[in-house]
This record gives structure tokens, C-alpha cells and sequence, in this order.
């Protein structure tokens, strides 16, 4: 079979198995198709991320764009793609260019640009997952390029001012999450019922926005007002992102609660036993976590 | 703040009808003007001959600068000027023109879509092929843009503009492409258009829309216009159904507007030079 696949990419928090929309995008990709990606949180060892990340390690082959990585797992037979038509895989395509050109730099700019986000929460959350002293560094460096990308490409006249431009990002990028609300409808998935590519991209720049807490939320609280999106992103949560096994914060939570279960001081309470599975591929809704 | 600035534009633009002398302002077309920016022009022109209203064609050297966005092109329409496709069909809109009031929600929501994936990937294919494939630039980009200004500020006005593409593309990380994955990305990008028009005549029901103004308007472009080599047009080509339909908005809109001398030549393998 395939040869053993590595994931390079941010780690998770707030819920999500991945802070970084990229990353996210390449996990829910892996988990709809059924790739056995072993998954490398970048975290703070000597490792220091270099270049692009998301990276997928396959043998001798480093790939990085999620795009690229994408269609690497399709030529490997993992494809989500496979019951889609023609028209649909077409407009895969283009909601995703409707998501790089009008989502992207609102959500850059709510992570990486506005000052209050960018430095009580995105700063310290990638600063603490980068070995000194690159961390006094990358996060100044990747907050640049992100206000450089949102100028170059949205800022010209009749925008003078960042506050024009950030007035006018924000208002594409809500016209956009209203777009997508209206294309999703009711449906579980936006192709029929079984998640695709689009909905990789989609939960990739969505689920951010939704879960992370920000102290500037104005577009955050605009995403909360279209449920149907907001139940996209967690259907998709409980499905295909329950804890595995090889979580590291859960089993130094288990080791925690047999050293309380130890201890003379705590009576023999009833323990709560987590039933977990063990990493998640095509899963039924039903297997949850039971307390 | 700047959501009242438009509302008072929108106002100001409905209050008149549309006027004859509503004019196009676009670069020098021999000479001058570039795959892009002919691209645009032509989607704009086309987008209003679709909703039936007639505009002139006004060729100026300082298109670009006149414009208040910067971008060709742009309509002069009584004492109002918009730039490019997105602003000039909400500004038609105002006015009471639309070609997208009989679509549905999530029609709507699909053109929109498919119009920034023009715009995200055969637009930006026709800045990188003119911008940074050094042999283009060198031979065709170079030699156009500044060519109605004296030496040394034709070559100045170009290197300048070279460097703000190249800062661009590199922002979006498409510098780090190469010319065959360029091709690729018009390939998939054409493709897609392709499945997505089928065997309709135009992208939504039987009534064009700005998307088929705006993809007519690029492809058209790529088709009829001669660069280096044939690569670009070559892509499009293996689409029957696209050239047809390039085809089929080219007599239905230009046909016998005599203004308009980039439908002159109208079969496919007439090619109009770009080469000095």
C-alpha cells in the first residue's frame, strides 16, 4: 500500500485539532478520504518549522501547498472526490477561489493584523509552540505578511487608508459566509452526504473563526448568526475529530486521574471512563463519547 | 462610513437614466494596451452590449491613471466614473439594468463563485505570463507598455509596474510558479468552465449573465491575441464548447458594432498581432 504519511502542521486548541486554517483544511481532507496521516504538531522543540506548513512527508517526497498536498492524496487513491460529477467538482473549484479571494484576508486579518487578537491570543498561542529564539522572531515575521498580502491585493486606491480596506475586507468576507449559508442550505454537506473537497476548505477557514476566542469578534459573532454553518463546523467536530488515543493531553489526564484514584486523601469515587476509538476514519455519528 | 459614501453614489446614480455619450475609457489598442487589461475592457464592453447599452470606446495612452481605481478600464457616465467589471454592474444595477435579477439565491451565489475563479486564476495567469515569464516581458510586455511614452520613461513606467506585479504575486504565492504550472492552473480553470457550461449556450438558463461577459472577455482575449509562443490558447482550444461559446456571444453582441475592431476578425484563426 501507500507508503507512511507525516503531517507537519500547528497543533489545536479551543477544540479544534488545528488552529491553522491550512492545516485544518489538509486533517479534514485526510479524515473524509481515509488517509493514514500520523499527525506532527509543531511544538516547542528544536524542530523549528521552516518554510511552509502545512508539510506532508511521504518518503522521499516533501510536499507543501494544501493544494499540492491535496492532489498527492488523490493520486495516492484517497480521493473524496470520487462520487462527485463533473459541474460539481467545477464548482468546487470555484468556491474555494470565492473563499481565497473574499474569506482569507478578513480571517488573516482577524488572526494575525488587528492588534488586540493579534497579541492577546495569536502571538502568545504560536510564540509558546516555537523554540526560542525564533519566537521572538516568526510571529512578528507571519502578522507582516499577512497585512502585506491583505495591501497588495486589496488595498489599492479607491482605498487609502487600512481602515478603509479593513472596513471593505470584512464586508466581503460577511457577504461571503452569507453566500456559503445560502449554497449550504439544509443540507449536511454542500454535495450531498458525504463530505468533499470544498468541505475540507470550507471547515479549514471556518472552524477558526468559530472557535477560537478573540477579543475583537465582528465576524465571529456574524458566523454565529448563520446556524446551518455553525452546525457544518461542529457536525463535522463530533464526527470525524473525536480524541484519539494517541492525544498526549488526554492520557497525562487518565495518568491523573489513577494518581487521584491512588491517593488515600480522595475517596473511591465513581471514575468516569472515557470509551474511546481508536483514530477516526468513515465513523457513524452514534459512536460519541460516552461519559 | 464608507457604507454611506456608497449608498449616496448609488442614489446619485439611479437618478439619471443612462445617457449617449457614456463613454469607455481603455489604453491604445494597437499599441499599447496588454492581454489583461484587453481582457477587462472586453468583459466590460461585452456586459453592456448584454444589457443593451451603448457605450463608445475612447482609446487614451493614460487609461490607467485616469482611472479611479488605477485598473482599466472604466465608464464615464454623465458626471460618474467607475472602474472595472464588479463596481460598473452594481453601478448598471442602480440604474435599473441587471442580467442577474432572475437568478435564484444560490445561482446567485454560484456566479459570484465562478467569477472570482476567473479572476483568481485566469486573470492572474494572464499577469504572470505577462509580468514575470521573462521571455514575454522582454519581447511583448516591455515594448507595449510604455510605448507612447519618450525614452527613458517608457522603460521606467514598465520596470515599475514589473516590480508592483512581482511584489503581488509573490504575496500570494504565485512566484514561486513556474510557467507549466501556470498552464496547469488555466487548464483546471478551463476545465471547470467547461463542465460548468455543458451544453448550454450561456453559464445560467438561457440568458447571459456578467459571468458569461466576463468569461467571454478573457477567453476571447486569450484566443485571439498572439504571443510568444501558442501555449496559452492552445489550453483553451482543447474546449470545443468554450470556443463555441466565445464564438456565439462575438456574433449575437459584436457582430456590426463597427466600433468595436477586436471582433474584425471573427474567425478563429485570424490572429491579431500584439507584436510591434
Amino acid at each position: 500500500m501507500a507508503a507512511p504519511m507525516e503531517l507537519s502542521c500547528w497543533g489545536g486548541g479551543w477544540g479544534l485539532p488545528s488552529v491553522h486554517p491550512e492545516s485544518l483544511t489538509v486533517m479534514a481532507y485526510a479524515k473524509f478520504s481515509g488517509a493514514p496521516l500520523t499527525v506532527n504538531a509543531i511544538n516547542n522543540c528544536w524542530r523549528a518549522p521552516k518554510g511552509e506548513v502545512p508539510i506532508l512527508i511521504s518518503e522521499d517526497t516533501v510536499i507543501s501547498q494544501p493544494a499540492k498536498i491535496l492532489n498527492f492524496l488523490r493520486k495516492q487513491k484517497y480521493n473524496a472526490d470520487y462520487e462527485l460529477s463533473a459541474k460539481q467538482g467545477a464548482d468546487t473549484l470555484a468556491y474555494i477561489a470565492l473563499l481565497e479571494e473574499k474569506l482569507l484576508p478578513a480571517l488573516l486579518h482577524t488572526f494575525w493584523v488587528e492588534a488586540e487578537n493579534y497579541c492577546s491570543v495569536t502571538k502568545p498561542w504560536f510564540a509558546s509552540r516555537i523554540p526560542f529564539p525564533l519566537s521572538l522572531y516568526l510571529p512578528g515575521k507571519m502578522s507582516r505578511e499577512a497585512l502585506n498580502r491583505i495591501l497588495l491585493t486589496r488595498g489599492g486606491p479607491p482605498l487609502y487608508s487600512l481602515t478603509e480596506v479593513e472596513a471593505q475586507i470584512y464586508r466581503d468576507a460577511k457577504e461571503c459566509l452569507n453566500l456559503l449559508s445560502k449554497r449550504l442550505g439544509t443540507s449536511q454537506f454542500f454535495f450531498g452526504n458525504r463530505p468533499s473537497t470544498l468541505d475540507a476548505f470550507v471547515f479549514g477557514f471556518l472552524a477558526p473563526l468559530y472557535k477560537v476566542c478573540f477579543p475583537r469578534v465582528q465576524l465571529q459573532e456574524h458566523l454565529k448568526q448563520l446556524p446551518n454553518l455553525c452546525r457544518f463546523c461542529d457536525d463535522i467536530l463530533s464526527c470525524y475529530f473525536r480524541l484519539a488515543v494517541s492525544d498526549p493531553a488526554l492520557i497525562i489526564s487518565l495518568q491523573m486521574d489513577d494518581n487521584l484514584r491512588k491517593s488515600p486523601q480522595h475517596p473511591p469515587r465513581k471514575l468516569t471512563t472515557l470509551k474511546l476509538a481508536a483514530g477516526g476514519e468513515e465513523s457513524s455519528p452514534l459512536n460519541r463519547l460516552s461519559p | 462610513m464608507a457604507l454611506a459614501a456608497e449608498a449616496f453614489m448609488t442614489q446619485l446614480a439611479a437618478a439619471e437614466p443612462w445617457p449617449e455619450n457614456a463613454a469607455l475609457y481603455q489604453q491604445l489598442k494597437d499599441e499599447q494596451i496588454l492581454l489583461s487589461d484587453n481582457a477587462s475592457s472586453l468583459a466590460v464592453q461585452a456586459f453592456l452590449q448584454m444589457c443593451n447599452l451603448p457605450v463608445r470606446v475612447v482609446c487614451r495612452a493614460n487609461a490607467e491613471y485616469m482611472s479611479p481605481s488605477g485598473k482599466v478600464p472604466f465608464i464615464h457616465v454623465g458626471n460618474q466614473v467607475v472602474s472595472e467589471l464588479g463596481p460598473i454592474v452594481q453601478f448598471v444595477k442602480a440604474k435599473g439594468h441587471s442580467l442577474s435579477d432572475g437568478l435564484d439565491e444560490v445561482q446567485k451565489a454560484e456566479m459570484k463563485a465562478y467569477m472570482e475563479l476567473v479572476n483568481n486564476m485566469l486573470l492572474t495567469a494572464e499577469l504572470y505570463l505577462q509580468w514575470c515569464d521573462d521571455v514575454t516581458v522582454e519581447e511583448i510586455t516591455h515594448l507595449r507598455y510604455g510605448s507612447p511614452y519618450p525614452w527613458p520613461l517608457n522603460r521606467i513606467l514598465s520596470y515599475q509596474k514589473q516590480w508592483e506585479i512581482r511584489r503581488k504575486m509573490k504575496a500570494i504565492g504565485w512566484a514561486g510558479k513556474s510557467l507549466e504550472q501556470v498552464l496547469e492552473d488555466v487548464d483546471q480553470c478551463c476545465q471547470a468552465l467547461s463542465q460548468r457550461l455543458g451544453t448550454q449556450p450561456y453559464f445560467f438558463n438561457k440568458q447571459p449573465t456578467e459571468l458569461d461577459a466576463l468569461v467571454f472577455g478573457h477567453l476571447f482575449t486569450i484566443l485571439t491575441t498572439q504571443l510568444t509562443s501558442d501555449e496559452l490558447s492552445e489550453k483553451v482550444k482543447n474546449y470545443s464548447n468554450l470556443i463555441a461559446f466565445c464564438r456565439r456571444i462575438e456574433q449575437q453582441y459584436f457582430e456590426g458594432h463597427d466600433k468595436d475592431s477586436s471582433s474584425s476578425a471573427t474567425s478563429r484563426s485570424a490572429k491579431r498581432s500584439l507584436l510591434r
